[in-house]
């Protein structure tokens, strides 16, 4: 099996100031199947944004290798990349801001089609686009409103219709759900789903939201400033979450059930910028577990279960066993 | 799916094409202001086509002494006279084909060149940017006048050479604005989407940052065009711009300004003229800006 | 219970007049807070849930917003009668009110401790000293865990989660009765939001506020509240104990609707369950129930008079479907 989408050693350094570099990015390495979907959660400044970009070559990346079906992008001739750009589509977050108030919904949608000089005639074009709407489930009524008359579930599936009109293969969600509301959410997911299994479609989806990305996603990517904590498949993560700023962000969550927040589980402190910083775990100023072997030296990922991998020295001493469960 | 649709025809019928420009044009007619401002500048528009028409050019420039400050409305002067003893409201009808000119010229010309260097400034960013601004910057310095004076003895007192010095004059302005506009659209989500789905950095400018960021440029150049019109006056009035007796709104007002006080007429009818000018394509401006926006819709 | 309510709101109804249309924003609410309790308003967007909280705080657009109907009782005094200027004392020292957005409700060119002073010195009627004034700025720093010593610092200088906690520092500078608190937690980060939410639990406990909580998210009202209003398109369909809600059996079909559609994170299900159809537009509300055309327990009635009102033991059901159950 190939991966689809393959990355090592991904990096991008943002310079900050004269001599400061923000560590946005910070040696990725994704592998991700066909078919498949890969969920990034992290807070915000944690480079999963930044992450959806360097994957579409929407910024180029400081060092590192991408492959995309095989193919090199970050050195590959423009014929090659112009392919892959046409291959591989973004879902944005705030369906508002990331249309065009000017454009109708038809010029929204057919922009894409227009840009690629997909179809020859007009005809064939306004077929195509209503081939899209009928997919995304929006009704013809709506082929010359303005995305300010629509509201965001709407607006939302303008979005994902743009997305799917050059049939790519590969889509990059960068939090497309959370600026709507749950009844509205759902929809939108679950109309994610059904493309996925209906155009055997790949999916890397950004969110800040564990609960969220649960119905996604079949393997899960915790990010924390730059660097991938944890990595595993997403029913093992929730069921046996090792990193403790997994486990934080998953006891941070607001279940809708009575009972407060369990007070010994909160994080303290709040997230920095990564500007040159120092090796060592990036979470150990906020770590309740933090040790002496958690600074000054980088911590790799390690496989405790099969296909679960963790960057915590509890989990590195003895054979990926913790050290310390207590 | 929907059947494949036959003709353009229908497929505009089905798109509510009625083009954009008739699309605009139903918006700014529901904007009773704007209406009110097209109606003054239409009519200005017509006293400048039909103005040999309406009185002979020899009149705005015949001098009488005897006829010297005669009063609106006395001996057939509907406006009165100025101190050569010529008919106001002549010099005001043929002084309206040079002040539009140097108005609407140097505004027009300013904001297509100072647009696009602002535009390109904006979008691209990084070395361009610092380039153009700076530049920019360094013309910006030198004293409005000084700048237009220099320019004019350099390449000589006439109309034309005046406008083409305002409109060099006024680029910076005009770039800084658009490019303040442009910024503020292209750090806009849409932008990157459309860079995502493979638009060029052309159409991404044409389609997506101009009407973007047209607003606040259009209502700037309508208010502008007043300004130059008494700018164009002071040249004039160095004797580096228009000569006289050539009548010009500008002029008028600065050859009255020392009968101001005896006779108020002689500035208030040139004056008037100016005033309802920038009046009219100030309302129509505003109007227009609404109208291009399809947020403000109905 | 014999206690006077700290507020009563009673059958409010708020509009929105434009040119054009008028928006019904809010439709005959009536809830009352306790001393000492916190009341959740949640719903979606277009709920009405911030509507309601600025006609309270009387600072509805003065052109378009109005209170068409009803009383808002703080203390006994109906708030919807006051002066502009009565309105003012009120506003800061009785009621106070956190916004949404902390990157901007607070001003970046003064520094923190000045703004929280200035927060004091407005109701600062009895003249107190400034040293005095001072000292409670302290104070109020170390009450929502920030060094008193950053007093001097921009509000740029703090992340998200520290400039919220300086916003409620301003709104608790006076001692107020109470509290609405307008989605305090929605712009800030999971674990930050956890961390605001203890620190405004021990702050009510500590200082004996009463608390309006809005948001649309129904973990943070089941973490946070004693009672609790779901509200749709202008009205509570259902209003009652957060035991009611959370753990009773009795719902309206939006609230069932509103919970089945939550990623959770235990269930086995991969698809998700949303609730059909829109939101109403508020200039165009349908007949009757105003959740019918999107309801799937949805009857011949329900399109043409309002809905029946149920009510058990405080626990109040604005539906149909309780007609029989209440005949019983």
């Amino acid at each position: 099996m190939t991966a689809i989408l393959k990355t090592t050693n991904l990096k991008k350094y943002f310079k900050i100031g004269n001599n400061g570099f923000l560590h946005a990015v910070d040696g990725v390495d994704i592998e991700l199947e066909r078919g498949t979907t890969l969920g990034v959660v992290g807070e915000s400044g944690c480079g999963k944004s930044t992450l959806g970009r360097l994957v579409l070559g929407l910024l180029p990346a400081t060092s590192g290798e991408i492959y995309y079906d095989g193919v090199d992008i970050m050195h590959c001739g423009n014929a090659e990349l112009a392919e892959c750009r046409r291959k591989t589509q973004i879902i944005f977050q705030d369906p508002y801001s990331s249309l065009n108030p000017r454009m109708s919904v038809y010029e929204l949608i057919s922009e894409p089609l227009v840009s690629n000089k997909a179809f020859r005639n007009k005809a064939e074009r306004y077929a195509r686009v209503m081939e899209l709407m009928d997919t995304v489930g929006l009704a013809e009524r709506f082929i010359n409103s303005y995305p300010h008359e629509m509201d965001g579930g709407r607006r939302q599936r303008v979005g994902v219709a743009r997305a799917l009109a050059l049939k790519p293969d590969f889509i990059v969600c960068d939090e497309p759900v959370s600026a709507l509301d749950v009844s509205i959410q759902a929809q939108i997911l679950n109309l994610l789903m059904d493309m996925q299994d209906e155009m055997n479609l790949t999916y890397m989806f950004i969110t800040h939201d564990l609960s969220v990305v649960r119905h996604i996603s079949n393997e899960i990517m915790v990010m924390y400033l730059g660097q991938c904590v944890e990595r595993s498949p997403s029913k093992e993560l929730f069921r046996n979450p090792a990193h403790p700023y997994t486990q934080a962000l998953l006891s941070a969550i607001p279940a809708p059930v009575l009972g407060g927040f369990a007070p010994e589980k909160l994080l303290r402190g709040e997230i920095s910028d990564p500007i040159n910083p120092e090796p060592g775990c990036r979470f150990a100023k906020r770590c309740s577990q933090c040790g002496t072997n958690c600074v000054g030296k980088d911590v790799p990922l390690e496989e405790i279960e099969p296909g679960h991998f963790v960057a915590c020295t509890l989990f590195t001493q003895k054979g990926g066993m913790p050290r310390n469960t207590s | 799916m929907t059947d494949i649709i036959a003709s353009n025809t229908e497929l505009r019928k089905k798109l509510k094409k009625k083009s954009q420009v008739a699309e605009i044009w139903r918006r700014f007619r529901k904007n009773k202001t704007a209406m009110v401002g097209l109606f003054i500048f239409v009519f200005i528009m017509l006293v400048v086509i039909f103005a040999d028409a309406i009185v002979p050019y020899s009149v705005s420039i015949s001098q009488k002494i005897s006829a010297r400050f005669i009063s609106p409305g006395q001996d057939g002067h509907l406006f009165g006279t100025d101190n050569f003893g010529r008919d106001i409201m002549a010099r005001i009808v043929h002084g309206s084909r040079n002040s539009l000119l140097v108005g609407l010229g140097a505004v027009v010309c300013g904001i297509v060149i100072g647009g696009l260097l602002g535009s390109v400034a904006g979008f691209y960013g990084g070395t361009v940017d610092s380039v153009i601004v700076r530049t920019l910057d360094t013309v910006m310095c030198i004293p409005l006048m000084l700048l237009v004076l220099s320019i004019v003895a350099a390449l000589g007192a006439s109309l034309v050479n005046v406008l083409i010095a305002m409109m060099i004059a006024n680029v910076p302005m005009y770039a800084r604005i658009v490019r303040a506009a442009v910024l503020s659209v292209v750090g806009q989500d849409y932008i990157e989407a459309a860079k995502a789905c493979g638009t060029s950095n052309f159409m991404i400018i044409l389609r997506h940052v101009i009407p973007n960021a047209i607003g606040p440029i259009i209502v700037q150049a309508t208010m502008a065009v007043g300004t130059m019109i008494i700018n164009a006056a002071g040249i004039s009035f160095l004797g580096m711009g228009i000569q006289p007796p050539t009548p010009e709104w500008g002029a008028m007002l600065n050859e009255a300004k020392s009968y101001m006080i005896n006779y108020p007429y002689t500035v208030i009818f040139p004056g008037l003229a100016i005033g309802l000018t920038a009046l009219s394509l100030n309302l129509m401006g505003d109007g227009l800006r609404d109208a291009l926006d399809p947020k403000l819709k109905d | 219970m014999s206690a006077m309510p700290v507020l009563d709101v009673k059958n409010l109804e708020v509009a929105y007049h434009t040119d054009e249309t008028v928006m019904r924003a809010v439709n005959g609410i009536s809830f009352s807070i306790d001393e000492r309790e916190t009341v959740g308003l949640v719903g979606e967007t277009g709920a009405g849930k911030t509507t309601t909280a600025l006609a309270i705080m009387r600072l509805l657009p003065e052109r378009t917003g109005r209170i068409n109907r009803g009383e808002i009782f703080y203390k006994g005094e109906d708030l919807s009668k006051k002066s502009a200027d009565q309105m003012r004392l009120i506003r800061g020292a009785c009621i106070s009110m956190i916004f949404q957005d902390p990157m901007t409700s607070l001003n970046p060119i003064l520094t923190v401790g000045d703004q929280i002073l200035e927060a004091l010195e407005i109701h600062n009627t009895d003249g107190k000293p400034k040293t005095a004034l001072d000292a409670r700025v302290d104070e109020l720093l170390s009450l929502v865990g920030i060094s008193p010593l950053r007093k001097v610092e921009y509000p740029h200088q703090f992340s998200g989660g520290m400039k919220q906690r300086i916003v409620i520092a301003i709104a608790l500078a006076c001692e107020p009765l109470l509290l609405i608190a307008d989605e305090p937690t929605t712009a800030l980060d999971v674990t930050i939001q956890a961390q605001v939410l203890v620190l405004m639990g021990e702050l009510k406990q500590k200082l004996g506020t009463s608390m309006i909580m809005i948001s649309h998210d129904l973990g943070v009202i089941a973490k946070t509240c004693d009672k609790v209003a779901v509200m749709y398109a202008g009205e509570i369909v259902e209003y009652g104990s957060a035991r009611d809600i959370f753990e009773g059996r009795d719902h309206h079909p939006y609230t069932t609707g509103l919970f089945r559609a939550i990623p959770n994170l235990l269930g086995e299900s991969r698809r998700l369950y949303p609730i059909d159809g829109l939101m109403p537009d508020p200039s165009a509300l349908p007949s009757g129930c105003k959740f019918h055309p999107r309801c799937s327990g949805r009857m011949s009635g329900c399109d043409g008079e309002a809905p029946f009102l149920f009510e058990e033991n405080g626990h109040r059901i604005q539906c149909n479907l309780f007609r029989k159950m209440a005949g019983q």
